[in-house]
C-alpha cells in the first residue's frame, strides 16, 4: 500500500484507540468502545438480519436513484437543449431544488403510505434536482462548433442530442450524480426513519429506542461502510465513462 | 486533378450579392459576389474581424443569408449540403474527444448508409491520405495539434466533401506543422479534386497556396480584389516562396491590405466605417 493512504489510516487507527481508551477509562452506558461495537457489528450483520434491514435499504435505494437518473437525465438534456422548456420550467426548478428534500416526507407518507412506492418516491425526489440541473447547465454548455459540425453532416436534432449533446454533458451529468447519489443515502435513512418497519434507518432507531446502544452503533458503522463503498463504486463507473474526459483535461491543464 | 484540368466553365459555387447581418444590426458581410470552379484552390485573405468565419459558415448553409444566395452546382443551399465540409480553426472543438480518431473520421458516415465495410475502407484511406493511418485507435486529445487539424480534415475525406471551407484551419499550430499542413491540403486537393475555400490573414499562405486570391475589406466584408496567381504547380515550400512571382503577388497584397486598415478605417466606431464604404 502506498505510504500517502498509510498516514491516514493510522489516523483512523489513533482516534479509534483513543475511544477505547477513553470508553474503558469512563464507562459509560451510551458509549460503546470500539472493539465491542465490532463484535456486535460481526453478530448482528453477518446474520439474517442483513438481509431482513440492508438488503431492503440498498434495493430502495438503487430504485430510487435510477429513477432519479433516468427522469433527471432526460428531462435535464431536454430542457437543455429546448429553450421554451427551459423558460418555462427553469424558475419552478430553482425553487423546487432548494427545498430540503426531506421536506417531502410527510407529504410522500400522506400520499403513499409508509411503503416501498413512499421511499422510493422521495429518495428520487430528493436525489433527482442536482442530476436535473447539471444535465440542463451540461447540454446547454455544448460549444457552438460541434454543434456546427454535427449540422455540418446532415445529422437530425435528435440524432445530434444523442450523439453530441449528450456525451458532452456527460462530466457534468456525472457530477450530478455524485451529489444525488449523496442526496439519495441520506433520503433513505430518514425515510426508514420516520416510517417503517425494516431497513437500516429503522434498525438504527430501534435499537437506540430499546438501549440496544452497541447494535446503534454497529448500524452506524454499517452505514459508513456502506456510504464509503458506494461512492468507491461511483468512482470506479466515472472513471470508465469519463476516461476520455478525464485524458483530454489531463492535457490541456 | 492539377489546376491545368480546371475547366473555367465548370463553376461549382456560385455566390452572388451574399449580405449577412447579424440579429443586433452588425453587419459582417456586405453583398459577396464570386464564382469557384471545380477543382479551384481559393483564398480571402483580410484584416482579422473582417467577418471571414461569418463568410465560410454562410456558404456552407450554417447560417441563413440576410440577402443574396449560394448556388451549388445551380442548387440554392439553404441548409448545410452533404458536398460542403467547415474545418475549423479550433480542432479540439470540433473533433468529439470521446471517440477514437477513426470513430470521429468514421462519425458523419452514419448518414451515407453505408455498409459496415465500405466505412472502415473510406477511414482507412482518409487516415492514410493525411499520414495518420497508425493513430486510428488513439483519441484526438492524445495527438498534437496538427495530428488533430489532420483528423478533421480526414473526417471530411471520409465524408467524400467536394469542397472544403477551411476556417484558417493552421492559425493555431507551430511553423513547420503549417508548412506541413499546407502542403497537405494541395496533395488531397490533386489527389482527390476537392475544391478548397481558405480563409486566412496569412498573405503568404493565400499566395503559395491559391490558383485566386480575393482579398477582402475590413468589415463588412466587401471584396476589394481578385487576384490570379500565376505560379507553376506543383507549389513547394522554399522554390515557390522565393519565386519573383510570388514575391510580386505578396508585396501586392501586403500593400492592398495595409491600405485597407490605415488608421482612418481602424476606428472601432462603425459610422466612420460605414462613411468610408460608401464614399468608395
Amino acid at each position: 500500500m502506498r505510504p500517502r493512504r498509510l498516514l491516514g489510516i493510522a489516523t483512523i487507527l489513533v482516534l479509534l484507540g483513543a475511544w477505547e481508551i477513553s470508553a474503558r477509562a469512563h464507562p459509560n452506558v451510551y458509549v460503546t468502545p470500539p472493539s465491542q461495537i465490532a463484535v456486535t457489528f460481526v453478530h448482528e450483520w453477518f446474520s439474517p438480519q442483513f438481509a431482513h434491514d440492508a438488503v431492503p435499504s440498498l434495493a430502495r435505494l438503487a430504485a430510487g436513484f435510477a429513477l432519479a437518473t433516468l427522469f433527471g437525465v432526460t428531462l435535464g438534456i431536454a430542457i437543455g437543449v429546448w429553450d421554451p422548456l427551459y423558460r418555462t420550467l427553469d424558475p419552478i426548478l430553482q425553487v423546487l431544488r432548494a427545498l430540503p428534500p426531506t421536506a417531502v416526507i410527510p407529504v410522500g407518507i400522506l400520499l403513499l403510505g409508509i411503503g416501498d412506492s413512499m421511499k422510493i418516491a422521495v429518495i428520487a425526489f430528493g436525489a433527482v434536482w442536482p442530476i436535473l440541473v447539471n444535465s440542463v447547465d451540461g447540454a446547454r454548455s455544448v460549444t457552438e462548433d460541434r454543434l456546427d459540425t454535427a449540422r455540418n453532416f446532415g445529422l437530425s436534432r435528435f440524432e445530434t442530442v444523442v450523439s453530441v449533446t449528450f456525451p458532452s454533458a456527460l462530466p457534468q451529468i456525472f457530477a450530478g450524480l455524485r451529489i444525488g447519489l449523496a442526496l439519495a443515502f441520506i433520503m433513505i435513512i430518514i425515510s426508514e426513519m420516520v416510517g417503517s418497519s425494516n431497513g437500516l434507518g429503522y434498525a438504527i432507531l430501534s435499537a437506540q429506542r430499546t438501549f440496544s446502544i452497541p447494535e446503534m452503533y454497529a448500524g452506524i458503522a454499517l452505514l459508513a461502510i456502506l456510504g464509503y463503498g458506494l461512492n468507491a463504486l461511483f468512482s470506479l463507473v466515472e472513471a470508465r465513462v469519463l476516461a476520455w474526459h478525464h485524458g483530454a483535461s489531463a492535457v490541456t491543464r | 486533378m492539377t489546376p491545368q484540368d480546371i475547366d473555367a466553365r465548370d463553376v461549382v459555387l456560385q455566390v452572388s450579392g451574399l449580405q449577412k447581418r447579424y440579429r443586433q444590426g452588425h453587419l459582417a458581410i456586405e453583398r459577396l459576389s464570386f464564382d469557384v470552379r471545380r477543382g479551384e484552390f481559393v483564398t480571402f485573405v483580410g484584416p482579422s474581424g473582417a467577418g471571414k468565419t461569418t463568410l465560410l459558415k454562410t456558404i456552407c448553409g450554417l447560417l441563413e443569408p440576410t440577402a443574396g444566395r449560394v448556388l451549388l452546382d445551380g442548387r440554392l443551399v439553404t441548409a448545410p449540403p452533404p458536398e460542403m465540409v467547415l474545418v475549423f480553426q479550433d480542432y479540439a472543438r470540433s473533433l468529439f474527444p470521446w471517440l477514437t480518431v477513426a470513430a470521429n473520421v468514421s462519425f458523419p458516415l452514419r448518414k451515407k448508409r453505408l455498409a459496415a465495410g465500405e466505412k472502415t475502407v473510406l477511414v482507412d484511406e482518409a487516415l492514410t491520405a493525411v499520414g495518420l493511418a497508425a493513430f486510428a485507435g488513439h483519441y484526438p486529445w492524445q495527438l498534437s495539434g496538427g495530428m488533430q487539424q489532420r483528423v478533421a480534415i480526414a473526417r471530411a475525406v471520409a465524408f467524400r466533401s467536394e469542397i472544403l471551407l477551411l476556417d484558417e484551419p493552421f492559425a493555431s499550430v507551430d511553423a513547420l506543422t503549417r508548412a506541413d499542413l499546407e502542403d497537405l491540403t494541395l496533395r488531397l486537393r490533386a489527389e482527390f479534386g476537392i475544391t478548397m475555400l481558405l480563409v486566412t490573414h496569412d498573405i503568404d499562405e493565400a499566395v503559395y497556396l491559391s490558383d485566386r486570391v480575393f482579398v477582402l475589406s475590413p468589415p463588412p466584408a466587401r471584396v476589394v480584389r481578385e487576384i490570379a496567381v500565376a505560379l507553376p504547380q506543383p507549389r513547394e515550400q522554399v522554390r515557390t516562396r522565393s519565386d519573383p512571382t510570388f514575391l510580386a503577388l505578396r508585396k501586392q497584397v501586403h500593400e492592398l491590405i495595409g491600405k485597407l486598415s490605415d488608421p482612418v478605417t481602424d476606428v472601432a466606431e462603425p459610422a466612420i466605417t460605414n462613411e468610408r464604404t460608401h464614399a468608395r
